[in-house]
């Protein structure tokens, strides 16, 4: 069944700037969808719009199928956690965690029962006479979700919830966060700038890209096959090399070290973008190009070298690699390297769209 | 400073008992004169130890008409004083409470005409538009009233300029939290906003009680009838005798009570004050 339906949403602000042109996007029951982008994308004027804290300009939101846009943020049975909290400091956990719930005239034993199930749930019990204050940033998250949680709500939104852990706590509850919604199989929208909670979060991703959706799938969908070099820029650690060439009789030509044989009824400039782990050594007879190594990263587990592709004048592309396992080759000296096919990701450079 | 110089120590511990003792001369000389008869002041020296019309004195000052003119005891001037005072205080408080909730969280035409309005009021003490306030007051029916006498004071661009601060350090996220848990403009105002500028109105409250009680120019101006005498007016009253001496050790035993609901005020704030600012919440 879907549930939340957002039909050309747009945003317009009184000065005229365009925030949003125009979204389409339908939500399944219990889906966990991830808006991501760079700052300044929209995705969280989207999410503040689905909220209600933002008016819409244009389109429609449906919740359940019913009409949202003029609707109070409190009447639309969403819950949201936010990025800084927004824990209020002068109540205790349990009476943040019970405010909405008296704000909605429920009876205080229900109130006490839910708080207390919820609290059990997030192992907050322990807390719960205590004023934010006096909580970690861990534990703060964790009451703001748990404000979120006791409502009950149709639709869980979250605005960058983990930006302000440190890196260790941002795992953990990243974990934590997809159990929970596993569990109670709320409809969630998550708004995040990094790439790597998306992919671990979602089961389908949304990509913004100045308030267009580049490209709307599953995480494996985007990797694989990127609509267009934003995405396939955006998605994958270290980014996807991504190269200007031409696309010519012979094959693409990257550049006049690199052409690649391919038949493709497509002329004309295009980007050939491939992956850091699909670069694969070899020996110099079957190599596509030469690697002029720059610079080294050694992070144990995998290598990423940094290089240009090797040309007499010396001013060949950058691309990087990614080896798994350490590997300690010399700054400055020649790698070999091939690019098989199936790895190669096309786009028209004028239109940027996947070919 | 861990450092052990004698010297610094004795001089700074010096500084100090002296700043404390030219403070609290005249405080101890006031008592110490309301113990001696009336003459006793007037003769040259100024005792400096308690003589022994002690309790005449003071029996008098609390229960007895004040005299020269003033048909009230002081206890009945007190409390004028303490309805004025605490009168002000709270209007101010409320007053300014409200005015700057709505410009601060919400949008209406011309909001920041008003805002500015709000603040050129500061430019406009009492003292500068008294003769035009006392016309309005007069012509209301309002002079011998205690509404006469907090009303035209409680209009307040300080307190509001204070509380706009204090409301935009509020973080917007805290606003938007509130609006998603269904809490409407009231609720917002009684359970978030209130409790989150307590310290605030704290300190304002003593700040603005000070300011009330120690109204002077304004009660002597709308009071004709005792029934309406404060007491900081009154000692005034009391010095200006055409005949006879001034009892003086009246006055100082008057004067006395005159500072203590200030002082008590401070000390009993004392605590929030300093909370407020010690750790901030938000």
């Amino acid at each position: 069944m879907t549930d939340v339906i957002l039909e050309k949403v747009g945003k317009t602000y009184p000065n005229g700037f365009h925030a949003i042109p125009s979204v389409d996007l339908s939500i399944e029951e219990g889906e966990f969808i991830v808006l991501v982008g760079p700052s300044g994308c929209g995705k969280s004027t989207l999410l503040r719009m689905v909220a209600g804290l933002e008016s819409i300009s244009t389109g429609e939101l449906r919740i359940r199928g019913e009409r949202m846009n003029d609707k109070e943020p409190a009447d639309r049975d969403i819950a949201m956690v936010f990025q800084n909290y927004a824990l209020y400091p002068h109540m205790t956990v349990y009476n943040n965690m019970a405010y909405g719930l008296k704000n909605r005239g429920m009876a205080k034993e229900l109130i006490a029962e839910k708080v207390t199930d919820v609290a059990t749930m997030l192992g907050l019990t322990e807390l719960l006479q205590r004023k934010p204050r006096q909580l970690s940033g861990g534990q703060r998250q964790r009451v703001a979700m748990g404000r979120a949680m006791v409502r009950d709500p149709k639709v869980f939104l979250f605005d960058e919830p983990l930006s302000n852990l440190d890196a260790k706590l941002r795992v953990q509850m990243r974990v934590e966060i997809r159990q929970l919604q596993r569990k109670l199989g709320t409809t969630t929208l998550y708004v995040t700038h990094d790439q790597v909670e998306a992919m671990t979060l979602a089961d389908r991703l949304v990509v913004l890209n100045k308030g267009k959706a580049e490209q709307i799938g599953t995480p494996m969908d985007l990797y694989n096959k990127p609509a267009t070099p934003f995405v396939a820029a955006f998605i994958g650690s270290p980014s996807m090399n991504l190269l200007g060439a031409n696309l010519t009789e012979q094959g693409i030509k990257v550049s006049d070290a690199l052409t690649l044989p391919l038949s493709h009824r497509h002329r004309g400039s295009i980007v050939w973008g491939i992956r850091p782990e699909h670069l694969a050594v070899s020996d110099e007879q079957n190599a596509d190009f030469a690697l002029r190594i720059q610079a080294v990263e050694s992070l144990g587990a995998e290598t990423l070298i940094h290089g240009k592709i090797d040309t007499a004048s010396g001013d060949g592309e950058p691309m990087v690699v990614r080896l798994s396992g350490p590997h300690l080759p010399d700054i400055n000296s020649v790698m070999w390297l091939t690019a098989p096919a199936q790895h190669w990701h096309l786009f028209d450079a004028m239109t940027q769209q996947r070919l | 400073m861990i450092e052990n110089r004698p010297w610094l120590t004795f001089t700074s511990h010096a500084t100090l008992l002296l700043g404390i003792a030219l403070v609290a001369l005249p405080v101890w000389m006031a008592l110490v004169a309301s113990t001696h008869p009336a003459s006793a002041f007037g003769v040259g020296h100024i005792p400096l130890w308690f003589g022994d019309a002690g309790a005449a004195t003071w029996g008098a000052v609390l229960f007895d008409k004040a005299g020269n003119g003033v048909d009230v005891p002081v206890w009945f001037m007190m409390l004028n004083s303490l309805i004025m005072a605490l009168g002000i205080t709270f209007g101010k408080i409320a007053i300014s409470l409200l005015s700057a909730y709505a410009i601060v969280f919400f949008r209406f035409p011309l909001r920041g005409f008003c805002f500015w309005i709000i603040f050129m009021t500061l430019m406009l003490p009492v003292e500068v538009r008294i003769v035009p306030t006392f016309e309005v007051v007069a012509n209301l029916g309002l002079l011998n009233s205690y509404t006469g006498l907090t009303l035209p004071l409680i209009a307040s661009a300080t307190a509001t300029f204070l509380f706009r601060q204090c409301f935009l350090s509020i973080p917007g996220e805290l606003v938007e939290a509130a609006r998603m848990d269904g809490a409407g403009p009231w609720r917002f105002f009684f359970d978030i906003l209130l409790p989150l500028s307590r310290t605030n109105i704290a300190a304002l409250f003593v700040i603005l009680f000070i300011y009330g009680w120690n109204q002077y120019l304004w009660p002597l101006l709308i009071t004709t009838d005792d029934a309406y005498y404060t007491l900081v007016m009154s000692i005034k009253r009391m010095l200006s005798v055409t005949d006879g001496d001034i009892a003086w050790n009246q006055i100082m035993a008057t004067t006395l009570l005159a500072m203590l609901p200030p002082v008590a005020v401070v000390i009993g704030m004392q605590q929030l004050f300093v909370k407020g600012l010690v750790d901030s919440e938000k």
